[in-house]
């Protein structure tokens, strides 16, 4: 590819669920240290678009490069073949993905999940792990957590360990789906927290309607509905002056 | 009225009079060490059809469901006969008498434990799947999105949670193949039943020595039960039961399920 900053790249990309069109045509760019949110009413294709970046949904037709690597496919005669296994894992280890579920590994405590990948994909010691793990865990406030199982722990604090769990690979991107929609009112706050602090140094596509994050931290909000790309700009473009008429819509039931 | 035989009953009841016959002593430790060994096997051929039932490649798909659907839809006999004397006369595969060392392992034996175990292995795939299944599916894709490609998956997220859900299960599984080692007498496979059978058919004292025989399976499946109390309670299963009424249940209902034919 030729720009050399532009970490995510999607062109003219096509999905179907069945005979449903969730994905229309969509071409989206997202360059190196940028934070995009991506806001949508639900069944929007937002969350889905997150999941065809590390393809763990298969897209029909179109292209998606990650670092400058198509991802899932390889392309012969035109055709879209599925890659290797290794492959896609391998690119995969790049992309840290934080679910809305949190998804921990229950058999295993905070640290445990955290050096779970470092160790057995990346291969690194053991001790060195551990220590990186244990900086992680002092980095989203829970060094005291060590040791607990995720059961033991708060959805907050399990969010909060899912992302050192995804920082822990070091990846150049990290993908938020809803990160925060399945926790407790008092608990969105420490999360956002930790996730705005990563805002500062990484590349980041977020897919959430927290007002307050994509203000504080968002480079540009991307509104999506019916499978389509409605609107992008600047948050502040966005929420003040929207463009689209469904864009307004959409920001009035959210906003009140 | 029958004359109930009382020594030849407490003779074969009490286990240092009874293993004066070699063929009874031995009988018990087989039938002990084939249904571990089977029991092992088995749970390792089910979870090789688990996962073949689950693979994208429709050819290891169908392979896994053919295993399983003949295993299941007929009789163990009728695949242990098939297994030794079918195979024999054919000379695809002699069960010989394999020694080592000291030990003769015979082959009706290895016919009969292997037997055992791929039939097993049917019953277990199942409950193998159904714990993987039971497996919330943000599971695999946490893994997957940390790099962790599908074998990996299954070794280190997958299958450590899924043994909480398959122990229990496979504890019942192990119940019913001390038992079923029985029908190894079919090929004259050497264990506890086929002992007490020899026994019979010298002294012909049936009633005696079969109620003495089932004793001793008693005796097994209920220390059996015990362990497997112990493994289950530490595995924190009972959620809100009663751990000691749980235990006592299982031992007053003697052994769990079925008998003859196995399932």
């Amino acid at each position: 590819m030729e720009q050399p900053d532009i970490i995510v790249k999607a062109e003219n990309v096509n999905k179907y669920f069945g005979s449903l069109h969730v994905l229309k045509n969509i071409n989206f760019e997202v360059r190196k240290n940028e934070v995009v949110v991506i806001l949508g009413p639900s069944g929007s294709g937002k969350s889905t678009l997150l999941r065809c970046i590390n393809h763990l949904e298969k897209i029909n037709s179109g292209h998606i490069y990650v670092n400058g690597h198509m991802i899932g496919y390889t392309e012969r005669d035109g055709k879209l073949i599925e890659d290797h296994e290794a492959n896609i894992a391998r690119q995969r280890a790049e992309i840290g993905m934080v679910f809305q579920r949190f998804n921990l590994f229950p058999h295993l405590t905070a640290l445990e999940n955290i050096i779970e990948a470092p160790v057995h994909v990346r291969g690194l010691p053991v001790e060195q792990a551990r220590f990186e793990g244990e900086r992680l865990l002092e980095r989203v406030g829970l060094a005291n957590k060590r040791d607990q199982y995720p059961r033991q722990l708060s959805g907050g604090q399990q969010q909060r360990v899912a992302i050192a769990r995804a920082l822990a690979m070091k990846p150049g991107l990290m993908l938020f789906d809803e990160p925060t929609s399945a926790l407790d009112p008092e608990m969105i706050g420490e999360v956002l927290d930790v996730m705005k602090e990563l805002a500062h140094e990484m590349t980041m596509i977020v897919v959430s309607h927290e007002m307050g994050f994509t203000r504080a931290a968002a480079h540009r909000v991307v509104f999506m509905d019916e499978g389509q790309i409605i609107e992008q700009g600047t948050p502040e473009a966005f929420f003040t002056n929207p463009k689209e008429e469904r864009s307004r819509l959409f920001l009035s039931q959210i906003l009140h | 009225m029958y004359h109930f035989d009382w020594s030849v009953f407490w003779h074969y009841v009490w286990p240092l009079t009874a293993f004066q016959d070699p063929l009874i002593r031995n009988g018990l430790v087989v039938t002990v060490v084939v249904s571990i060994i089977a029991q092992t096997l088995g749970t390792l051929f089910g979870l090789f059809a688990a996962l073949g039932k689950m693979s994208k490649v429709r050819v290891i798909r169908w392979l896994a469901e053919g295993y399983i659907w003949y295993f299941r839809g007929t009789p163990l006999l009728v695949q242990m006969m098939l297994l030794y004397f079918g195979l024999g006369v054919t000379h695809i595969f002699d069960f010989n008498d394999i020694n080592i060392g000291f030990l003769t392992i015979a082959g009706p034996l290895q016919a009969g434990t292997l037997a055992l175990a791929i039939n097993e292995g049917a019953y277990m795939s199942e409950i193998i799947r159904a714990g993987i299944e039971s497996i919330d599916s943000g599971q695999m894709e946490a893994a997957k999105s940390l790099g962790m490609k599908y074998s990996l998956t299954m070794q280190r997220i997958i299958l450590p949670q899924a043994a909480k859900v398959i122990i229990p299960p496979l504890g019942n599984e192990f119940n019913n193949m001390m038992k079923t080692t029985s029908l190894m007498l079919i090929i004259s496979a050497s264990e506890l039943f086929f002992a007490f059978s020899q026994a019979n058919a010298r002294l012909f004292k049936p009633f005696e020595l079969f109620i003495a025989a089932s004793l001793y399976y008693l005796m097994l499946t209920t220390i059996w039960s015990f362990i497997q109390s112990r493994i289950e309670e530490r595995l924190g299963e009972r959620k809100g039961d009663d751990k000691n009424a749980g235990m006592l249940k299982r031992f007053f209902s003697g052994a769990p399920d079925s008998s003859w034919g196995g399932h």
